[in-house]
Formats: structure tokens, C-alpha cells, sequence
């Protein structure tokens, strides 16, 4: 019965197909599948290589939303991604402008973000009553700043070189980076659900001391987990500089952190810790993804896009506390 | 395993939908597109109504003006990307970011649309030409004509500009200085100073007290810069000096000082029209689709009742097309720009 408060970590999960379709993770791939049909119904530019042609740029979100599942599930958070992505594509754009070769520049361009990441993690291991949210505040302000002081306030700095093309190009229809997206996917996937390192995350959400107790390293598991949010924020600045080959320190990756923790949320992913998974949330951001195409195809101004995913947003949200409370009811009444 | 089974399973039915129907769109029936810096900045919007207007008067319906949520690179990507997806025709652009846009800009040439720039420009390789509200020639005459016309035909004025290294202003100071030189109607006019404020409010009026205290005889200061002519309008006119100011200058912010009486320190200022500059765009972007013009310097094209020539950029092989002179703020319109920027 503890597994309605979503709170175990129940070792053999089984499922019947309707409780399937009627959970969560089933009612986004309905709304998913809802948000398809719509714009092609909406919109005769909605077409595989419409959508496709799209794709790249919203796609580098999605990069974010596997490391942030995993911090959301740990119940913290890290609104400092955004920055990070910034700062890496400021220090891949002085690689590339010096004049080193392509795996130098990423390689350095994911350090940065390993780097940044690694902050994060030593500050908040190191002083583990400190909240997640200021911490990674204050870092996001010092990254955006930092890349502010290379860039100079309001000019932008360009990425003087095509040696990123391949990475904008596509395999058939599909961009490159949406089969990276998924590789990346699916890897996170794994280690959620299949290692313990996964067990372990949803344990430290579930209740950190009992973790400790149990004789989880709670402080390195959340070093490696901020780490990797870093590294995939710089992943995402990576195949966003394929799109925008020019950083402006006050607009690269803004916002990012909060459009990934909404696509995560509205992946059925509690902020309280311990709950959810990265099919939901991976769902979540390919119908928010799809939504914007879609809207931005029919010409719905820009800013009722942002007022429609944002009720989207809350209804779900709603819904999912709705049938939360009703399961606990139930759950009281047999007792 | 299961739920990565799912996912593909999620993708294979996402891809069926599409391939039941994958005759490309015509793109809804749009064709010729404006593309502004952001919602909700005046001075763009009123470009989107001069360009709505010169669309509607060739009764064209086939247009779309899009204001990006957010003035970033960004989101003026995300619509462009948008309306390349749609199949349009044209688009034209008011860049938030010279070098940003360039590689969504490639894609849409590669697809043959005819991209054009106003207002703010990108780099010339990723466009085929540039609106562009200020010619230098233009600004220098209609300043130095402004000039000549509030002192009189006669006596001292001095110049108030941003910094000595300003790229816009020292051209047109220059530009102003030669047409003086070139015609013997502005022989009596004496430019006593070039004096500059470096756009800092504080640093503008500390140089027009200066300008005063050391100029008697000075009857007119030219500020060609925003925040120097607003500065020097409040000095003016708090010292009820009888020296007279012109420039280029915000209606917004200049509202105030605008008047032919002794208590206004401006007669009146320049700026550009930014709804002339969206009709420019509109004409601009069908001539380029019709193939009327191909961005090349030297073809012509008829907008309205005007013909407008394709120039050369200094510099480069590339071309824009010169607005025209700087429009007029005056007592007679500025209650009613004012509200617009």
C-alpha cells in the first residue's frame, strides 16, 4: 500500500497495461499523441521535416531535464544550469576563436560545465545544511557574471568558426541531436532505473537520513549528481551554439532552469524528492516542445504560447494532486 | 527496458502521424513575414503598422508580423525558424544580434527565402539588403540645414556628441562639416566646438554649461545623440538661455522642451519615422520576391509613390536602402509621437 505515496522503492514493479495507460507517464503520451494530431490538424506546415526543421533548438533543453530529474528527485534543486550553459559556451567560443581544433573545444567546453557543476557540488557537500536553491542562486549569478566580465555587459561573442556544422546536420529527417537526445535518454534511464545508483537517488529523496543510515554516501552521491548537471548543461550549450553562434552573457541559456524544472514537473516528478521517473519527464519535454512548434507555426503570438504551456502546466499539475488525494481517500477508506 | 521500449514505441507513433500525411505544407498561405525585436517595444510596432499598411494598400493579405516573446537572439530564432518551416517567401528582420542569427539565416537562404534586414542590420553575407533608417548624407543635411535655418543663416554653433570615437556620430558631424565647406551658404555659420558628453547624462550637461560659459555669442548647440540632446534641452531651458538646441533626440524624451517660444530651448529635432521605415521593408521584401531587385547595388524599385535605389555599404559589395532624410519632430507632432517612443 505504501507504494500510492509513491515512497518505496519497490524492487519488482508490476504493472498491469491498464494501470499503465491510466498512470501518469499514460496520460502524457496521450496528451503527447493529443498535441501531434492537433498541430497537424492546426497547421499544414506541422509535417515530419517541418517539425524536424524545428527541433535542434528546443532540443537542447532537453539535455538538462535527465540531471535535473535526478536532482529533483534527491528533493533539491539547481536553478543554476542556465548559467552554466552560458559560462561553457563562452569558454567553447575563446577555444574555438584561439584557434584549437574541434575535440579540444569540446573538451573544454564540457570541463568548464563539469567545473561549474563540481562548485555546486563541493559547496553544498560541504556544507550540507545550506539550501540547494540559494547556493545555486548565488552561483548562477557569479557564472553569468563571470561570462559577463569575458564577453563584455551587452555585446555578444561570436563563435568564429563552422567546425560545429556537423553536429546541426541530420541523419534523413532526424536532427543529430535528437538522436543524441535520446542515446542520453536512455542512458539516464538505465541508471535510474536499472543501477543503484538509481535506487540510491530515489532513496536520499525518499528520506536522506534513513539513506545515511543505510549507509548511502549521501554527499557523493550528491557531488556526482550536481557534476553531471553541469556537464549536461554544457552538452546543451554545445548543440545550442550549432543554433545561436554568438553568447550574449545576459540571454545565453536564460531561463532554462525554470523551463526544465517545468518540463520535469510536468513529467510527474515531485519536487519534494523520491518520486517519478525520466520516461515522464522526457514525455513532458516532447510535448512542450511540440506544443511551441506547433503554436509557432499557426503564428499564436509569442507571448500567449508562454500564458498557454503555462495553464498547461498548473492543470497537470492539479490533475495529478487531484488523483492524489482521491487515492489517499480511498486508501483511508479501506483502513 | 520496458520503458525504453515505450519511448520507442512513443517515437514510431509520433512518426506514423506524420508520415500519414507528409505532402509538405504551402505554409498556410503566408508568403511575405515581419520579424520585430520583441513584444512590446513601441518603436517596433510601429514599423509592424507601416509595413501592415504598405501590405494592405497593395492588397496583399498574405503576410505575417511576429513579435518574438522576449528582445533575444533566442526567441527572434525560434520565430524565424518558424516561419522557414512555414515556406515562406521573405522575411525581414529586425536583428536583435548581428552575429547570432547567422546560421539560422543560411538555412533559410538554402531554402530560397529572400531575407532582408531594417532597422538593425546583420551581417552583410546573411542578407541580401538592409533598410536602413539613417543615410549619413541625409542626417548631415538635415542637420546642418537645422542649423542654419534656427541661428539664422548666421553665427556661432557648437556640436554636442557621444564620444569622440562614436562611429555614427563623427560620421555624421563629418558629413555635416563637408556639406558646410561644400556650399557657400553656410559661409557665415562658425562651428566653434565639437564637445563630447560620452552619452552620460551628467558628463552632457557639465559640457553644455561649459559650451555656454565659454561662447557668448553662441546661438545654436547641435547634439546628433539621444541622451547629449536631452541633457542639453534641460540646461537650456532651466537656464532660460537664448541659445537654441537641435539634434536627434527621443520624442519621448524630448516632449518637454519642444516649442517655438522663448520657453522651450528646442524648435525642433530629428529621428527617424519608424513606420516609413516598416513600409520600406514591406516594398523592399515584394520587390525582392517579384525578383524586381536581387540585392544587388543599383536596381530600383518602386514603393508607394517613391522609387527607392539599392546603394552601395561602404566598404563592402553589399547594398541598403536609404530611408530618406531623418523625419521632423516639431510642436505640431510631438503630443502625439511622444507616446510612441
Amino acid at each position: 500500500m505504501a507504494g500510492k505515496s509513491g515512497r518505496t522503492i519497490s524492487a519488482t514493479p508490476n504493472r498491469s497495461f491498464l494501470k499503465t495507460v491510466l498512470s501518469w507517464e499514460g496520460a502524457l503520451v496521450v496528451i503527447f499523441i493529443a498535441v501531434l494530431v492537433a498541430g497537424r490538424i492546426m497547421s499544414p506546415s506541422f509535417t515530419l521535416d517541418g517539425v524536424m526543421f524545428m527541433m535542434p533548438q528546443h532540443l537542447c533543453q532537453l539535455f538538462i531535464v535527465f540531471p535535473m530529474a535526478f536532482v529533483l528527485i534527491m528533493g533539491e534543486i539547481d536553478i543554476s544550469v542556465g548559467s552554466i550553459a552560458c559560462l561553457s559556451a563562452t569558454t567553447a567560443c575563446l577555444a574555438a576563436n584561439a584557434g584549437l581544433p574541434l575535440p579540444l573545444v569540446i573538451i573544454i567546453c564540457l570541463a568548464t560545465g563539469v567545473a561549474c557543476g563540481a562548485l555546486n557540488g563541493f559547496v553544498l557537500t560541504k556544507w550540507p545544511e545550506l539550501p540547494p536553491m540559494i547556493v545555486t542562486l548565488g552561483t548562477q549569478i557569479i557564472f553569468r557574471g563571470i561570462a559577463e566580465v569575458v564577453i563584455g555587459a551587452g555585446s555578444s561573442l561570436k563563435y568564429d568558426s563552422d567546425n560545429l556544422s556537423p553536429f546541426a546536420t541530420y541523419l534523413g529527417p532526424v536532427p543529430i541531436v535528437f538522436i543524441v537526445v535520446i542515446v542520453v535518454a536512455a542512458l539516464f534511464m538505465v541508471l535510474l532505473s536499472r543501477t543503484t545508483f538509481g535506487r540510491r537517488l530515489y532513496a536520499i529523496g525518499s528520506n536522506r537520513i534513513a539513506a545515511k543510515y543505510a549507509g548511502i554516501g549521501v554527499n557523493r552521491m550528491r557531488f556526482i549528481v550536481y557534476a553531471l548537471a553541469g556537464l549536461m548543461a554544457a552538452l546543451c550549450a554545445l548543440f545550442l551554439l550549432t543554433q545561436i553562434p554568438a553568447v550574449k552573457s545576459d540571454e545565453f541559456g536564460k531561463g532554462f532552469e525554470m523551463n526544465v524544472i517545468a518540463m520535469c514537473v510536468f513529467g510527474g516528478i515531485a519536487t519534494t524528492g523520491g518520486k517519478g521517473n525520466l520516461f515522464g519527464a522526457f514525455i513532458a519535454g516532447m510535448t512542450i516542445v511540440c506544443l511551441r512548434i506547433a503554436l509557432g507555426l499557426v503564428n499564436v503570438n509569442d507571448n500567449v504560447i508562454t500564458i498557454i504551456i503555462g495553464v498547461l502546466l498548473i492543470v497537470s499539475v492539479l490533475i495529478s494532486g487531484i488523483s492524489q488525494i482521491l487515492a489517499r481517500r480511498k486508501l483511508k477508506n479501506k483502513t | 527496458m520496458k520503458k525504453i521500449l515505450a519511448l520507442v514505441l512513443v517515437a514510431v507513433m509520433a512518426v506514423a502521424i506524420f508520415a500519414s500525411c507528409t505532402q509538405s505544407g504551402t505554409g498556410g498561405g503566408v508568403e511575405y513575414a515581419l520579424v520585430t525585436k520583441a513584444a512590446g517595444n513601441a518603436y517596433n510596432e510601429k514599423e509592424a503598422e507601416g509595413f501592415k499598411a504598405a501590405m494592405d494598400a497593395q492588397g496583399i493579405t498574405s503576410y505575417v508580423i511576429k513579435h518574438p516573446e522576449k528582445a533575444t537572439v533566442d526567441a527572434q530564432i525560434q520565430v524565424i525558424n518558424s516561419l522557414i518551416a512555414q515556406g515562406v517567401k521573405s522575411i525581414a528582420i529586425a536583428a536583435n544580434d548581428a552575429n547570432a542569427l547567422s546560421a539560422t539565416l543560411k538555412s533559410a537562404k538554402a531554402k530560397g527565402i529572400k531575407i532582408l534586414t531594417l532597422d538593425s542590420d546583420v551581417a552583410v553575407a546573411d542578407r541580401l539588403t538592409f533598410c536602413n533608417q539613417a543615410g549619413v548624407q541625409e542626417v548631415g543635411q538635415a542637420l546642418i540645414d537645422a542649423v542654419y535655418d534656427i541661428a539664422g543663416g548666421e553665427g556661432d554653433y557648437a556640436i554636442l556628441s557621444a564620444t569622440s570615437q562614436a562611429t555614427n556620430q563623427n560620421a555624421w558631424i563629418d558629413a555635416m562639416k563637408k556639406i558646410a565647406a561644400a556650399d557657400s551658404k553656410y559661409s557665415k555659420l562658425n562651428l566653434v566646438e565639437v564637445a563630447y558628453g560620452d552619452d552620460e547624462p551628467q558628463k552632457s550637461t557639465d559640457q553644455t554649461q561649459a559650451l555656454l560659459t565659454k561662447y557668448q555669442n553662441l546661438k545654436v548647440i547641435c547634439a546628433p545623440t539621444t541622451v547629449g540632446v536631452a541633457a542639453a534641452a534641460k540646461v537650456l531651458q532651466d537656464k532660460k538661455s537664448s541659445v537654441k538646441l537641435t539634434g536627434l533626440g527621443l520624442p519621448s524624451e524630448m516632449a518637454a522642451y519642444i516649442g517655438d517660444d522663448a520657453d522651450h530651448s528646442c524648435p525642433y529635432m530629428f529621428l527617424w519615422n519608424p513606420i516609413d521605415l516598416g513600409k520600406l521593408a514591406a516594398y523592399a521584401s515584394i520587390a525582392l520576391v517579384k525578383g524586381e531587385i536581387d540585392g544587388t547595388a543599383g536596381g530600383t524599385f518602386k514603393a508607394g509613390e517613391t522609387t527607392y535605389k539599392l546603394t552601395t555599404v561602404e566598404g563592402t559589395n553589399a547594398s541598403e536602402i536609404i530611408l530618406g532624410p531623418p523625419f521632423k519632430f516639431d510642436p505640431s507632432n510631438i503630443a502625439e509621437w511622444k507616446k510612441v517612443y
